[in-house]
Order: C-alpha cells, then sequence, then structure tokens
C-alpha cells in the first residue's frame, strides 16, 4: 500500500468521521430540544420514564405496529412507564416544537425529564424495552 | 388531502443499492480510481432507465435469497426514489467527468455529496432526492405528481420500517 493510498484513506475516515459527527451531533441537539420541551407535556416530571408517542389518526402503521407495541410495553412495566400520546393533527405546536417530522416517532425519556432515545418510525416493543431498561 | 395508490416498494433494495453506492465511491476515492466513480455513475443510470435501484440486483440476486437481508416492504411512491437515483446519476456523471478532465477537487466533492445524501438516506431515514420531488409537485411540473404518503414528512420514510 502506498502512501498516497495512505493519506487518501486517512482523508476518507476524516471525511467519514466528520459527517457521523455532524449527524450525532444533530440527533443530540433534537434530544436537548426535546428534553426542553418536557414541560410542554408536564407541569411537574412524574420521576419515572416516559415514552412520549406521536400518531396521527390516518397513521395505519401506528394502529397496526406502533399501538400494539406500546401496549405491550405497557402492560410489562405498568406504573414504572408514564405514556404520553400526542395526536399531531390535533397538536401541531408540539409536533413543531418537538420537531417530529413523520409518525409514528417515540421519544423516551429518562426520570429527569432528559430525553434519551428517539425513534423515527415503528419503534417495535423489545428495542422500547431496550431503550427504556439503560436508563 | 387526497387519497392516493401507493405502491410496495422494498426499502432493503433501496438501502443496499446506497451502501453499495457509497461503499465504491469511497474505494474508489480511496484508490484514486475515477473509472469506479463512473462505473457507479453508469450503473445508477442503467437502474434509472429501467426504474429499479442499480445495485439492486445484489440484493435481488444475493441477500434476499440466502437471508442476510430481510424485506422491509412498505406503502409508498417509488418515483420519488427513482428521481432520487436519477439525481445522484447525474452528480455522479459530473463527478466522473469533472475527475476525468483534471478538475479532481470538483470531481471527488460531487462524488463526496452523492456519498453524504446515500448516507443520510441509508442510515438516517431521510431521501433529499425525494423531498426534491416532493418540493417539485408543488410547481406541478408534468411528472412530478405524487404526494408523501399519509403522516410522512416528504423525503422521510414511510412509517412502518421495523416490522418483522
Amino acid at each position: 500500500m502506498n502512501s498516497e493510498v495512505l493519506l487518501r484513506f486517512g482523508l476518507a475516515i476524516v471525511i467519514i468521521g466528520l459527517g457521523t459527527f455532524a449527524y450525532w451531533f444533530i440527533n443530540q441537539r433534537l434530544l436537548v430540544r426535546a428534553s426542553h420541551n418536557i414541560f410542554t407535556l408536564f407541569k411537574k416530571l412524574p420521576n419515572k420514564p416516559v415514552l412520549v408517542y406521536f400518531t396521527t389518526p390516518d397513521c395505519a402503521p401506528c394502529k397496526t405496529v406502533q399501538r400494539p407495541a406500546i401496549d405491550r410495553v405497557s402492560n410489562l412495566l405498568g406504573e414504572n412507564l408514564e405514556i404520553v400520546e400526542i395526536d399531531a393533527t390535533q397538536r401541531p405546536d408540539l409536533a413543531k416544537v418537538w420537531c417530529v417530522m413523520s409518525v409514528p416517532t417515540t421519544f423516551v425519556l429518562d426520570a429527569h425529564g432528559e430525553a434519551r432515545y428517539v425513534n423515527n418510525g415503528v419503534a417495535r416493543a423489545e428495542k422500547l424495552l431496550e431503550q427504556i431498561q439503560t436508563l | 388531502m387526497t387519497t392516493q395508490i401507493l405502491q410496495k416498494v422494498d426499502h432493503s433494495a433501496l438501502k443496499t443499492n446506497q451502501i453499495i453506492i457509497i461503499s465504491l465511491n469511497v474505494l474508489a476515492f480511496i484508490l484514486n480510481l475515477p473509472i469506479l466513480a463512473a462505473l457507479v455513475a453508469l450503473v445508477m443510470g442503467i437502474g434509472s432507465a429501467l426504474k429499479i435501484p442499480g445495485f439492486g440486483f445484489v440484493y435481488k440476486n444475493l441477500l434476499k435469497p440466502r437471508g442476510w437481508m430481510k424485506p422491509d416492504v412498505l406503502d409508498d411512491n417509488p418515483e420519488p426514489h427513482r428521481f432520487a437515483q436519477f439525481l445522484g446519476f447525474l452528480f455522479m456523471t459530473a463527478g466522473s467527468i469533472s475527475l476525468f478532465l483534471g478538475a479532481t477537487v470538483l470531481g471527488w466533492s460531487l462524488v463526496w455529496l452523492v456519498v453524504a445524501l446515500a448516507a443520510l438516506n441509508a442510515f438516517g431515514g431521510f431521501c433529499v432526492g425525494c423531498a426534491v420531488y416532493y418540493w417539485l409537485v408543488r410547481f406541478n411540473l408534468p411528472g412530478f405528481t405524487k404526494n408523501p404518503p399519509a403522516g410522512t414528512f416528504p423525503g422521510m420514510k414511510p412509517g412502518m420500517g421495523a416490522s418483522g
């Protein structure tokens, strides 16, 4: 492997690294923004993990996949999890401040109201449980 | 909001296409092989002409039959994805021509732009070319007729992402 190839390889790594960092940074900003917006949902923190679920009435995957997944998580965790369901057509203001671009979108927040995960699109029960367990 | 008929679109085929485009372009850059970038452009062009993902044959003939990648079939519009691939083809063609003419900075910048957009689509679920398509629909341009699936932000992957 000659030095030019090594140099170009290094450059490629730097470019990919910068791109990955930019993506991570934007996601972190979204989570920070979500954390700041927790008080748009609660006056007082519920002191337990919160699952914020954005949906719309005409969202088919919300009904067929996301809702059953959330019901399963709710049955398993019971009172240990607060679930907030938001109809984005009824509350476009909330969808806007939470930067929700598609439904279903779910946010997982820890007991301190800090947003730790965001799932754009359907998140299966296993994935949600895994995310909640890491809090 | 008008009701439109959506088709079944296998997003795994699209993702495979994007990942191969990313891999080959990065390899072309590392090995300084403009011909490889031109080959990617050619395959994307053929895919656009045939209305299929250019490297979709890898998914169809190798990854899917062996179970290495599961189908991710969603109700979606295929047209914006075709348009996105065509845009990628144009950028890749311009990049390749630039490289062959000696404008290496411009050429590799265009190639990396395609890499970035393909990565955003493959890993972030946002298709910039599709968003451009839906944006052009607003201007009533001939051939641009589809609206995003209900409840989906223009360019974002429809929500049924994690079934199965």
